[in-house]
Protein backbone atom coordinates (compact mmCIF):
# COMPACT_ATOMS: atom_id res chain seq x y z
CA UNK A 1 0.00 0.00 0.00
CA UNK A 2 1.06 3.37 -1.07
CA UNK A 3 1.78 6.66 1.63
CA UNK A 4 0.32 9.50 1.24
CA UNK A 5 3.48 11.23 0.46
CA UNK A 6 4.00 8.72 -2.33
CA UNK A 7 0.87 9.23 -3.94
CA UNK A 8 1.49 13.46 -3.77
CA UNK A 9 4.28 12.88 -5.43
CA UNK A 10 2.63 10.51 -8.48
CA UNK A 11 0.23 13.16 -8.39
CA UNK A 12 2.48 16.31 -8.88
CA UNK A 13 4.71 14.82 -11.56
CA UNK A 14 1.68 13.65 -13.67
CA UNK A 15 0.05 17.22 -13.43
CA UNK A 16 3.45 18.83 -13.71
CA UNK A 17 3.77 21.07 -17.02
CA UNK A 18 7.00 19.25 -17.21
CA UNK A 19 5.08 15.92 -17.58
CA UNK A 20 5.02 15.13 -21.44
CA UNK A 21 1.58 15.63 -21.97
CA UNK A 22 1.58 17.70 -24.59
CA UNK A 23 -0.57 20.27 -22.84
CA UNK A 24 1.46 23.81 -23.92
CA UNK A 25 0.10 23.15 -27.23
CA UNK A 26 -2.84 23.73 -26.66
CA UNK A 27 -5.24 26.44 -25.26
CA UNK A 28 -8.21 24.64 -24.50
CA UNK A 29 -10.48 27.23 -26.59
CA UNK A 30 -8.87 30.11 -25.26
CA UNK A 31 -7.27 31.14 -29.03
CA UNK A 32 -10.21 30.44 -30.62
CA UNK A 33 -12.12 33.07 -27.96
CA UNK A 34 -9.29 35.64 -28.48
CA UNK A 35 -9.17 35.43 -32.12
CA UNK A 36 -13.05 36.01 -32.18
CA UNK A 37 -12.67 39.17 -29.55
CA UNK A 38 -14.77 37.45 -26.94
CA UNK A 39 -11.86 38.04 -24.22
CA UNK A 40 -9.84 41.28 -23.45
CA UNK A 41 -6.88 40.83 -21.22
CA UNK A 42 -7.17 40.30 -17.83
CA UNK A 43 -10.51 38.61 -18.22
CA UNK A 44 -9.32 34.92 -18.98
CA UNK A 45 -10.22 33.52 -15.56
CA UNK A 46 -13.71 34.13 -15.66
CA UNK A 47 -13.63 32.36 -18.84
CA UNK A 48 -11.34 29.42 -17.19
CA UNK A 49 -14.28 28.99 -14.29
CA UNK A 50 -17.02 28.99 -17.11
CA UNK A 51 -15.76 26.36 -19.01
CA UNK A 52 -14.22 24.05 -15.71
CA UNK A 53 -18.42 24.23 -14.36
CA UNK A 54 -19.79 24.13 -17.81
CA UNK A 55 -17.20 22.00 -19.90
CA UNK A 56 -14.11 20.40 -18.91
CA UNK A 57 -16.23 19.42 -15.27
CA UNK A 58 -19.47 17.38 -16.75
CA UNK A 59 -16.94 16.14 -19.59
CA UNK A 60 -13.37 15.72 -18.74
CA UNK A 61 -13.33 15.20 -15.36
CA UNK A 62 -16.42 13.27 -14.82
CA UNK A 63 -14.79 10.81 -17.68
CA UNK A 64 -11.44 10.34 -15.54
CA UNK A 65 -13.66 9.87 -12.25
CA UNK A 66 -15.69 7.01 -14.06
CA UNK A 67 -12.57 5.76 -15.86
CA UNK A 68 -10.71 5.92 -12.47
CA UNK A 69 -13.51 3.92 -10.73
CA UNK A 70 -13.59 1.19 -13.36
CA UNK A 71 -9.87 1.07 -13.58
CA UNK A 72 -9.91 0.44 -10.03
CA UNK A 73 -11.87 -2.68 -10.34
CA UNK A 74 -9.82 -3.38 -13.72
CA UNK A 75 -12.60 -3.37 -15.45
CA UNK A 76 -11.14 -2.45 -19.11
CA UNK A 77 -13.97 -3.12 -21.28
CA UNK A 78 -15.95 -0.48 -19.05
CA UNK A 79 -12.89 1.81 -18.96
CA UNK A 80 -13.14 1.54 -23.16
CA UNK A 81 -16.46 2.83 -22.73
CA UNK A 82 -16.08 5.59 -21.19
CA UNK A 83 -13.59 6.20 -23.66
CA UNK A 84 -16.19 6.17 -26.53
CA UNK A 85 -18.05 8.53 -24.50
CA UNK A 86 -16.14 11.21 -23.94
CA UNK A 87 -13.99 10.88 -27.53
CA UNK A 88 -17.89 11.25 -28.48
CA UNK A 89 -18.91 14.14 -26.62
CA UNK A 90 -15.78 16.42 -27.76
CA UNK A 91 -17.95 18.21 -30.58
CA UNK A 92 -14.95 19.57 -32.64
CA UNK A 93 -12.04 17.72 -34.38
CA UNK A 94 -9.37 19.62 -33.14
CA UNK A 95 -10.43 18.98 -29.26
CA UNK A 96 -10.59 14.95 -30.08
CA UNK A 97 -7.29 14.98 -32.04
CA UNK A 98 -5.47 17.38 -28.66
CA UNK A 99 -6.76 15.03 -26.41
CA UNK A 100 -6.25 11.79 -28.48
CA UNK A 101 -2.43 12.80 -29.27
CA UNK A 102 -1.81 13.77 -25.85
CA UNK A 103 -3.91 10.76 -23.83
CA UNK A 104 -1.94 8.27 -26.31
CA UNK A 105 0.94 9.52 -25.81
CA UNK A 106 1.28 9.68 -22.34
CA UNK A 107 0.12 6.22 -21.54
CA UNK A 108 2.91 5.10 -23.57
CA UNK A 109 5.18 7.14 -21.41
CA UNK A 110 3.30 6.67 -18.02
CA UNK A 111 3.44 2.45 -18.83
CA UNK A 112 7.33 2.86 -19.58
CA UNK A 113 8.03 5.28 -16.44
CA UNK A 114 5.57 3.34 -14.04
CA UNK A 115 7.18 -0.50 -15.04
CA UNK A 116 7.70 -2.11 -12.15
CA UNK A 117 5.80 -0.61 -9.57
CA UNK A 118 3.18 -1.68 -7.76
CA UNK A 119 -0.16 -0.89 -10.29
CA UNK A 120 2.48 -0.62 -13.55
CA UNK A 121 0.98 -3.10 -15.34
CA UNK A 122 -2.72 -2.04 -15.38
CA UNK A 123 -0.49 1.31 -16.84
CA UNK A 124 0.82 -1.38 -19.31
CA UNK A 125 -2.57 -3.11 -19.64
CA UNK A 126 -4.09 0.25 -21.04
CA UNK A 127 -1.17 1.08 -22.97
CA UNK A 128 -1.36 -2.01 -24.52
CA UNK A 129 -5.03 -1.38 -25.67
CA UNK A 130 -4.66 1.86 -26.93
CA UNK A 131 -1.59 0.97 -28.78
CA UNK A 132 -3.89 -1.36 -30.51
CA UNK A 133 -6.59 0.91 -31.37
CA UNK A 134 -9.24 -0.73 -29.57
CA UNK A 135 -9.68 2.14 -27.71
CA UNK A 136 -9.14 6.06 -28.97
CA UNK A 137 -7.27 7.06 -25.74
CA UNK A 138 -8.78 10.42 -24.25
CA UNK A 139 -6.28 12.07 -21.89
CA UNK A 140 -8.46 12.39 -18.85
CA UNK A 141 -9.30 8.36 -19.60
CA UNK A 142 -6.03 7.60 -19.85
CA UNK A 143 -4.82 10.12 -16.52
CA UNK A 144 -7.34 7.88 -14.67
CA UNK A 145 -6.09 4.70 -15.32
CA UNK A 146 -2.30 6.10 -13.82
CA UNK A 147 -3.94 7.33 -10.83
CA UNK A 148 -6.14 4.43 -10.16
CA UNK A 149 -2.88 2.03 -11.16
CA UNK A 150 -0.80 4.51 -8.65
CA UNK A 151 -3.19 4.20 -5.76
CA UNK A 152 -4.23 8.15 -6.13
CA UNK A 153 -7.83 8.48 -4.78
CA UNK A 154 -11.02 9.68 -7.03
CA UNK A 155 -11.00 13.39 -5.77
CA UNK A 156 -7.08 13.57 -6.02
CA UNK A 157 -6.64 12.09 -9.12
CA UNK A 158 -9.78 15.06 -10.67
CA UNK A 159 -8.82 17.71 -8.46
CA UNK A 160 -4.96 17.15 -10.31
CA UNK A 161 -5.67 17.02 -13.33
CA UNK A 162 -7.85 20.01 -13.40
CA UNK A 163 -5.00 21.75 -11.74
CA UNK A 164 -3.06 20.51 -14.50
CA UNK A 165 -5.70 21.76 -17.18
CA UNK A 166 -5.97 25.33 -15.52
CA UNK A 167 -1.49 25.68 -15.78
CA UNK A 168 -2.06 24.41 -19.24
CA UNK A 169 -4.48 27.17 -19.49
CA UNK A 170 -3.31 29.79 -17.90
CA UNK A 171 0.00 29.30 -19.59
CA UNK A 172 -2.20 29.87 -22.81
CA UNK A 173 -3.13 33.09 -21.62
CA UNK A 174 0.30 33.90 -20.88
CA UNK A 175 0.68 33.47 -24.10
CA UNK A 176 -2.01 35.25 -25.89
CA UNK A 177 -1.20 38.44 -23.97
CA UNK A 178 -4.22 37.84 -21.54
CA UNK A 179 -2.43 37.78 -18.72
CA UNK A 180 1.42 38.02 -17.27
CA UNK A 181 2.88 36.26 -14.84
CA UNK A 182 1.64 37.53 -11.88
CA UNK A 183 -1.88 37.24 -13.10
CA UNK A 184 -1.48 34.19 -14.43
CA UNK A 185 -0.45 32.69 -10.66
CA UNK A 186 -3.62 34.86 -9.18
CA UNK A 187 -5.75 32.99 -11.74
CA UNK A 188 -4.77 30.16 -10.21
CA UNK A 189 -4.96 30.76 -6.80
CA UNK A 190 -8.76 32.07 -7.07
CA UNK A 191 -9.75 29.11 -9.49
CA UNK A 192 -8.87 26.72 -6.81
CA UNK A 193 -12.57 26.96 -4.82
CA UNK A 194 -13.88 26.20 -8.29
CA UNK A 195 -11.99 23.19 -8.53
CA UNK A 196 -13.11 21.94 -4.98
CA UNK A 197 -16.83 22.42 -6.39
CA UNK A 198 -15.99 21.59 -9.48
CA UNK A 199 -14.68 18.00 -8.20
CA UNK A 200 -16.95 17.44 -5.97
CA UNK A 201 -19.70 16.84 -8.77
CA UNK A 202 -17.56 15.30 -10.93
CA UNK A 203 -17.21 12.23 -8.78
CA UNK A 204 -20.69 11.93 -8.09
CA UNK A 205 -21.71 12.34 -11.69
CA UNK A 206 -22.85 9.25 -13.29
CA UNK A 207 -21.49 8.47 -16.68
CA UNK A 208 -24.59 8.71 -18.48
CA UNK A 209 -24.14 12.91 -18.04
CA UNK A 210 -20.83 12.65 -19.69
CA UNK A 211 -20.22 15.55 -21.98
CA UNK A 212 -20.68 19.68 -21.04
CA UNK A 213 -22.89 21.98 -22.81
CA UNK A 214 -20.82 25.04 -23.51
CA UNK A 215 -22.09 25.95 -27.14
CA UNK A 216 -19.92 28.85 -27.47
CA UNK A 217 -16.73 27.39 -26.47
CA UNK A 218 -17.52 24.73 -29.38
CA UNK A 219 -18.40 27.64 -32.04
CA UNK A 220 -15.10 29.19 -30.84
CA UNK A 221 -13.56 25.99 -31.23
CA UNK A 222 -14.75 25.28 -34.57
CA UNK A 223 -14.05 28.43 -36.16
CA UNK A 224 -10.41 28.22 -34.51
CA UNK A 225 -9.59 24.79 -36.06
CA UNK A 226 -10.25 26.47 -39.37
CA UNK A 227 -8.56 29.53 -38.55
CA UNK A 228 -5.84 30.51 -41.03
CA UNK A 229 -3.64 31.23 -37.90
CA UNK A 230 -2.88 30.05 -34.79
CA UNK A 231 -0.36 29.10 -32.61
CA UNK A 232 -1.96 26.51 -30.06
CA UNK A 233 -3.99 22.68 -31.32
CA UNK A 234 -6.80 23.98 -29.65
CA UNK B 1 6.88 3.55 -34.86
CA UNK B 2 8.40 1.65 -37.41
CA UNK B 3 12.55 1.70 -36.37
CA UNK B 4 13.39 1.42 -40.00
CA UNK B 5 11.97 5.13 -40.60
CA UNK B 6 14.47 7.51 -40.90
CA UNK B 7 13.46 10.98 -38.91
CA UNK B 8 15.27 14.14 -39.94
CA UNK B 9 15.14 16.77 -38.08
CA UNK B 10 15.64 20.20 -39.36
CA UNK B 11 15.98 23.26 -37.01
CA UNK B 12 17.10 26.60 -36.92
CA UNK B 13 16.43 30.44 -36.46
CA UNK B 14 13.29 31.82 -38.57
CA UNK B 15 14.17 32.74 -41.97
CA UNK B 16 17.38 30.67 -42.12
CA UNK B 17 15.95 28.68 -45.09
CA UNK B 18 15.10 26.04 -43.57
CA UNK B 19 11.52 25.18 -46.12
CA UNK B 20 13.46 26.10 -49.24
CA UNK B 21 16.13 22.63 -47.30
CA UNK B 22 13.41 20.76 -46.60
CA UNK B 23 11.73 21.11 -50.07
CA UNK B 24 14.44 20.78 -51.82
CA UNK B 25 15.86 17.11 -50.02
CA UNK B 26 12.34 15.59 -50.92
CA UNK B 27 13.05 14.63 -54.42
CA UNK B 28 16.66 13.36 -53.80
CA UNK B 29 15.36 11.01 -51.16
CA UNK B 30 12.28 10.53 -53.84
CA UNK B 31 15.36 10.11 -56.30
CA UNK B 32 17.43 7.66 -54.11
CA UNK B 33 14.22 5.55 -54.00
CA UNK B 34 12.77 6.71 -50.61
CA UNK B 35 9.57 7.80 -49.70
CA UNK B 36 9.01 10.70 -47.68
CA UNK B 37 6.32 12.32 -45.33
CA UNK B 38 6.75 16.12 -44.25
CA UNK B 39 5.72 17.18 -40.33
CA UNK B 40 6.23 21.12 -40.00
CA UNK B 41 5.75 23.14 -36.45
CA UNK B 42 4.42 25.95 -38.01
CA UNK B 43 4.86 28.98 -35.29
CA UNK B 44 1.95 30.89 -36.09
CA UNK B 45 0.39 29.70 -39.42
CA UNK B 46 -0.28 26.62 -41.52
CA UNK B 47 2.19 28.77 -43.78
CA UNK B 48 4.87 26.23 -44.27
CA UNK B 49 2.76 23.57 -44.48
CA UNK B 50 0.93 25.22 -47.81
CA UNK B 51 4.27 26.46 -48.79
CA UNK B 52 5.55 22.91 -49.37
CA UNK B 53 2.61 21.60 -50.22
CA UNK B 54 2.90 24.44 -53.38
CA UNK B 55 6.34 23.72 -53.98
CA UNK B 56 6.18 20.11 -54.29
CA UNK B 57 2.99 19.55 -55.92
CA UNK B 58 3.26 16.57 -58.21
CA UNK B 59 6.52 15.43 -56.39
CA UNK B 60 4.87 14.70 -52.64
CA UNK B 61 1.50 14.11 -52.02
CA UNK B 62 -0.37 16.75 -50.53
CA UNK B 63 -1.47 14.19 -47.99
CA UNK B 64 1.91 13.42 -46.63
CA UNK B 65 2.63 16.74 -45.56
CA UNK B 66 1.28 18.57 -42.05
CA UNK B 67 1.55 21.16 -39.79
CA UNK B 68 1.97 20.58 -36.06
CA UNK B 69 1.13 24.00 -34.18
CA UNK B 70 3.56 24.19 -31.01
CA UNK B 71 1.58 26.84 -29.02
CA UNK B 72 4.47 28.91 -29.87
CA UNK B 73 7.09 26.88 -27.88
CA UNK B 74 8.78 25.69 -31.20
CA UNK B 75 11.96 24.72 -28.91
CA UNK B 76 9.63 22.37 -26.43
CA UNK B 77 7.98 20.83 -29.28
CA UNK B 78 11.23 19.00 -30.83
CA UNK B 79 12.71 18.74 -27.19
CA UNK B 80 11.28 19.00 -24.31
CA UNK B 81 7.83 17.37 -25.27
CA UNK B 82 7.62 16.03 -28.63
CA UNK B 83 4.42 14.64 -27.64
CA UNK B 84 2.31 16.31 -30.41
CA UNK B 85 5.27 15.65 -33.06
CA UNK B 86 5.44 11.64 -32.49
CA UNK B 87 1.80 11.47 -32.31
CA UNK B 88 1.46 13.19 -35.95
CA UNK B 89 4.91 11.21 -36.81
CA UNK B 90 2.57 8.25 -35.93
CA UNK B 91 -0.65 8.76 -37.61
CA UNK B 92 1.28 9.47 -40.60
CA UNK B 93 2.75 5.96 -40.89
CA UNK B 94 -0.24 4.63 -39.87
CA UNK B 95 -2.34 6.65 -42.97
CA UNK B 96 0.93 5.58 -45.24
CA UNK B 97 2.96 2.54 -44.48
CA UNK B 98 4.76 2.95 -47.49
CA UNK B 99 6.95 6.29 -45.78
CA UNK B 100 9.90 5.51 -44.91
CA UNK B 101 11.27 9.16 -44.17
CA UNK B 102 9.83 11.79 -42.04
CA UNK B 103 11.07 14.83 -42.02
CA UNK B 104 10.45 17.03 -38.93
CA UNK B 105 10.60 20.70 -39.43
CA UNK B 106 10.68 22.69 -36.68
CA UNK B 107 9.33 26.13 -35.73
CA UNK B 108 12.01 28.63 -36.06
CA UNK B 109 14.17 29.31 -33.13
CA UNK B 110 17.20 30.60 -31.44
CA UNK B 111 20.29 29.15 -31.22
CA UNK B 112 19.51 26.76 -28.46
CA UNK B 113 17.29 24.47 -30.30
CA UNK B 114 18.19 20.72 -30.35
CA UNK B 115 16.28 17.73 -31.40
CA UNK B 116 15.30 15.51 -28.65
CA UNK B 117 17.09 12.22 -30.12
CA UNK B 118 13.68 10.28 -29.43
CA UNK B 119 12.17 12.95 -32.15
CA UNK B 120 15.10 12.53 -35.02
CA UNK B 121 17.67 10.59 -36.09
CA UNK B 122 19.71 13.03 -37.51
CA UNK B 123 19.46 16.74 -36.24
CA UNK B 124 20.34 19.27 -38.99
CA UNK B 125 20.63 22.67 -37.94
CA UNK B 126 20.49 25.46 -40.45
CA UNK B 127 22.28 28.68 -39.94
CA UNK B 128 22.41 31.38 -43.27
CA UNK B 129 24.66 33.94 -43.96
CA UNK B 130 22.89 36.66 -43.55
CA UNK B 131 22.43 35.59 -40.06
CA UNK B 132 26.14 37.33 -39.60
CA UNK B 133 29.68 35.79 -40.01
CA UNK B 134 30.27 36.28 -36.14
CA UNK B 135 26.84 33.10 -35.63
CA UNK B 136 29.25 30.03 -35.24
CA UNK B 137 31.57 32.16 -32.63
CA UNK B 138 28.22 32.32 -30.73
CA UNK B 139 28.29 28.76 -30.60
CA UNK B 140 24.81 27.34 -28.64
CA UNK B 141 23.99 23.55 -28.80
CA UNK B 142 22.14 23.89 -31.96
CA UNK B 143 25.81 25.23 -33.64
CA UNK B 144 27.95 22.92 -31.41
CA UNK B 145 25.38 20.01 -31.02
CA UNK B 146 23.94 18.98 -34.37
CA UNK B 147 24.80 16.20 -36.33
CA UNK B 148 25.45 18.08 -39.40
CA UNK B 149 25.53 22.49 -38.90
CA UNK B 150 24.12 23.45 -42.96
CA UNK B 151 25.29 27.29 -43.72
CA UNK B 152 22.79 28.15 -46.06
CA UNK B 153 22.12 31.22 -48.88
CA UNK B 154 25.97 31.23 -49.61
CA UNK B 155 25.24 32.96 -52.58
CA UNK B 156 24.35 36.53 -50.70
CA UNK B 157 27.02 36.32 -48.36
CA UNK B 158 29.03 38.97 -50.50
CA UNK B 159 25.38 41.51 -49.85
CA UNK B 160 25.40 40.93 -45.91
CA UNK B 161 29.13 41.75 -45.44
CA UNK B 162 29.81 37.88 -45.06
CA UNK B 163 33.21 36.54 -45.17
CA UNK B 164 32.22 32.57 -45.90
CA UNK B 165 35.35 31.63 -45.54
CA UNK B 166 35.47 33.06 -41.44
CA UNK B 167 32.47 31.77 -41.22
CA UNK B 168 33.24 28.36 -41.98
CA UNK B 169 36.39 28.03 -40.79
CA UNK B 170 34.89 29.12 -37.15
CA UNK B 171 31.67 26.52 -37.59
CA UNK B 172 34.26 23.79 -37.92
CA UNK B 173 36.02 25.31 -34.32
CA UNK B 174 33.15 25.10 -32.72
CA UNK B 175 31.87 21.59 -33.71
CA UNK B 176 34.88 18.99 -32.54
CA UNK B 177 35.14 17.31 -36.52
CA UNK B 178 31.03 16.72 -36.98
CA UNK B 179 30.15 18.10 -40.64
CA UNK B 180 29.57 21.54 -42.01
CA UNK B 181 27.82 21.93 -45.15
CA UNK B 182 27.67 24.98 -47.50
CA UNK B 183 24.33 25.51 -49.32
CA UNK B 184 22.00 27.35 -51.37
CA UNK B 185 18.71 25.65 -51.89
CA UNK B 186 17.78 27.39 -54.57
CA UNK B 187 20.35 26.70 -57.45
CA UNK B 188 21.04 22.83 -55.65
CA UNK B 189 24.51 23.79 -54.54
CA UNK B 190 25.71 21.53 -51.72
CA UNK B 191 22.49 20.12 -51.80
CA UNK B 192 23.43 16.43 -52.67
CA UNK B 193 26.32 16.36 -49.96
CA UNK B 194 23.89 17.07 -47.52
CA UNK B 195 21.45 14.50 -48.44
CA UNK B 196 24.54 11.53 -48.60
CA UNK B 197 26.03 13.21 -45.14
CA UNK B 198 22.24 12.54 -43.59
CA UNK B 199 22.41 8.93 -44.92
CA UNK B 200 25.72 8.45 -43.82
CA UNK B 201 25.06 9.45 -40.17
CA UNK B 202 22.14 6.95 -40.06
CA UNK B 203 24.04 4.02 -41.02
CA UNK B 204 26.61 4.79 -38.60
CA UNK B 205 23.89 5.40 -35.77
CA UNK B 206 22.17 2.44 -36.84
CA UNK B 207 24.21 -0.03 -38.95
CA UNK B 208 21.93 -2.63 -37.93
CA UNK B 209 18.71 -1.54 -39.12
CA UNK B 210 20.27 0.34 -42.34
CA UNK B 211 21.82 -2.55 -43.40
Amino acid sequence: MSTSIARLLVSLQLSDSAFPSGFYTMSHGLEGFRQAGLVQPGKAGALLEDLLVASIGPGDATALARAHNAAERREWDAVADLDHVLFASKLNAELRVASTRSGRQLIDIAAETFAGAQGGADIAEWAARVKAKQSPGCQPVATAVCYAAMGVPVAEAVASDLFAFCVSFAGAALRLRLTDHRGAQVMLREIQPIIEVVTADAVVRPAADIGGFAPNADIASAAHERAEARLFTS
Amino acid sequence: MSDNVLRVGIGGPVGTGKTALTEALVPLFIAAGRTPGVITNDIYTQEDAHHVRRELAGILDPEKVIGVETGACPHTAVRDDPTMNLAAGEEMLERFPEIDTLIYESGGDNLTLTFSPALADVFVFVLDTSNGEKMPRKRGPGITESDILVINKIDIAQYVRTDLEIMERDAHAVRDGKPVVLTNSLDGTGLQELFDRILAHWAATQPELVA
